[in-house]
């Protein structure tokens, strides 16, 4: 209980730096701070926790980014939750590897998921908008891809400090990884 | 019980979510509002400290660079004074001969100054957050200026900080005259621009508009979001296409390194 809402404020609180951080040049990358949070709840955490987790990361996500066009919301505000809440799914997935102290594929599964978030994002509006348009250049490639690159690059140091600080708040996230091999 | 724990949150979590996702516009408009003013603390907090930073790097200059930057500041300041003086006497001028033509005299902005708290960090919109909202009199579809140019229109607005969707988003249209020509057309961003990457088309204008580069592009006031005859920026390239004239703009406002806006809140004082 304690590290959920450690979680939750660790969330807001990435939610309102990687706003204030923007996308970085020259391939418009952009940082995605609270959803490796999130994907590290999805492993830490048992499934009810997961999904509430992926509530409150989508609903804030959404409540900050979802924009008004000529007086409609442009994407119904709740869309992120059910997309988080398929990717924390699946993250939760590979919770018992994670448990057996494995963090490697996660990583890398954190990273795919965060340039899924991004492509998603942009399928959203492709179909949104009029006229519909399928406009697929290197840029937009590289956007989506060099934000999963950096959540990849991002989530062992993200991984690594929130175990120390589940540790610290008295839940151990791994515990099958003291076992001794048979 | 335990084992029936996970179903129930997965229930649970799909009736939350349909809840959320048939919210009516006006209550998605409330969270959001909400949301902005829970971050918008937070937001001012970073942006004054990084404001300070920059202040502190920029202040440590030498005595020599200070003297000439107090030179070229004081020519500068004598020259806009100057020009101030004449645009003054041009619309007392202008304002007696449309009494005379019996024109309402004409109006001129309110504006609200306000400070760029955030960029967003959304790949697909070109948006920025400034500190100001609806307690200094701000609500969504304002425009948003520099001395320079049109910025964009103010989108959601809470108590005391609203986003702001710049010129090079897709989704703000802007109606436009070019400059010494009759084209009339429209000005968008394209899809996947960004405030680093800004890029404009100009679109609904004929195949025989001949744009140079070079032709500025001003607001023409329909629609009655924009007021008429703010800069949007400058033609770089026109091309003809199968139906029509296709022209990409340079913004006349630098948006990536934009600090300080103003939105105008009424065009009367």
């Amino acid at each position: 209980m304690i590290l959920f809402l450690i979680l939750l404020v660790a969330m807001f609180l990435a939610l309102v730096v990687q706003h204030f951080i923007g996308p970085l040049p020259p391939m418009g990358a952009r940082v995605l701070l609270m959803p490796i949070i999130m994907f590290y709840g999805a492993l830490a955490l048992p499934l009810p926790a997961m999904f509430a987790l992926t509530l409150a990361g989508g609903l804030m996500w959404d409540a900050l980014h979802v924009q008004m066009v000529e007086g409609n919301f442009e994407i119904a505000l709740g869309w992120s939750i059910v997309l988080y809440g398929v990717l924390g799914g699946l993250m939760s997935g590979f919770r018992p590897l994670f448990q057996r102290g494995r963090w490697e594929i996660h990583c890398l599964l954190s990273g795919v998921a965060c340039a899924v978030i991004v492509l998603a994002e942009y399928l959203m509006i492709t179909f949104r908008r009029e006229p519909v348009i399928f406009v697929f250049n290197a840029r937009i490639w590289w956007s989506i891809a060099a934000s999963g690159i950096v959540a990849t690059l991002l989530s062992p140091f993200f991984f690594f400090a929130l175990n120390y600080v589940a540790l610290a708040s008295g839940y151990d996230p791994q515990p099958l990884r003291r076992q001794p091999k048979r | 019980m335990k084992t029936r724990l996970p179903a129930l949150a997965f229930i649970g979590f799909i009736a939350l979510v349909g809840v959320i996702l048939t919210l009516s516009p006006h209550n998605m408009r409330k969270v959001q509002g909400g949301f902005l003013g829970l971050i918008s603390p937070f937001l001012k907090t970073g942006s004054s400290m990084e404001k300070k930073y920059r202040d502190f790097r920029e202040g440590l200059k030498t005595l020599e660079q200070l003297e000439e930057e107090n030179k070229r500041l004081a020519i500068a300041n004598k020259d806009l004074s100057a020009t101030n003086q004449t645009l003054r006497g041009l619309e007392a001028e202008n304002n007696r001969l449309r009494n005379a033509l019996g024109y309402a005299e004409r109006s001129v902005f309110q504006l609200v100054p306000a400070r760029i708290t955030a960029r967003d960090a959304s790949t697909w919109y070109s948006s920025v957050t400034i500190d100001r909202g609806s307690a200094e009199g701000l609500k969504p579809d304002m425009p948003v200026l520099t001395e320079e140019g049109l910025v964009g229109k103010t989108s959601t607005v809470s108590a005391h900080a609203a986003t702001v969707i710049l010129i090079a988003d897709e989704t703000c249209k802007v109606a436009v005259n070019v400059e010494n020509s009759t084209e009339k057309g429209i000005a968008r961003g394209e899809r996947g621009s960004t405030n680093a990457i800004p890029q404009i088309a100009l679109t609904f204008i004929t195949k025989q508009a001949n744009l140079q580069p070079g032709q500025r592009v001003f607001t023409s006031g329909v629609g009655g979001v924009f007021p008429p005859g703010v800069p949007i920026g400058a033609v770089r390239e026109f091309k003809v296409r199968e139906l029509d004239g296709y022209a990409t703009i340079l913004p006349a406002v630098d948006l990536t390194t934009l600090e300080d806006v103003f939105v105008v809140i009424s065009n009367r004082k």
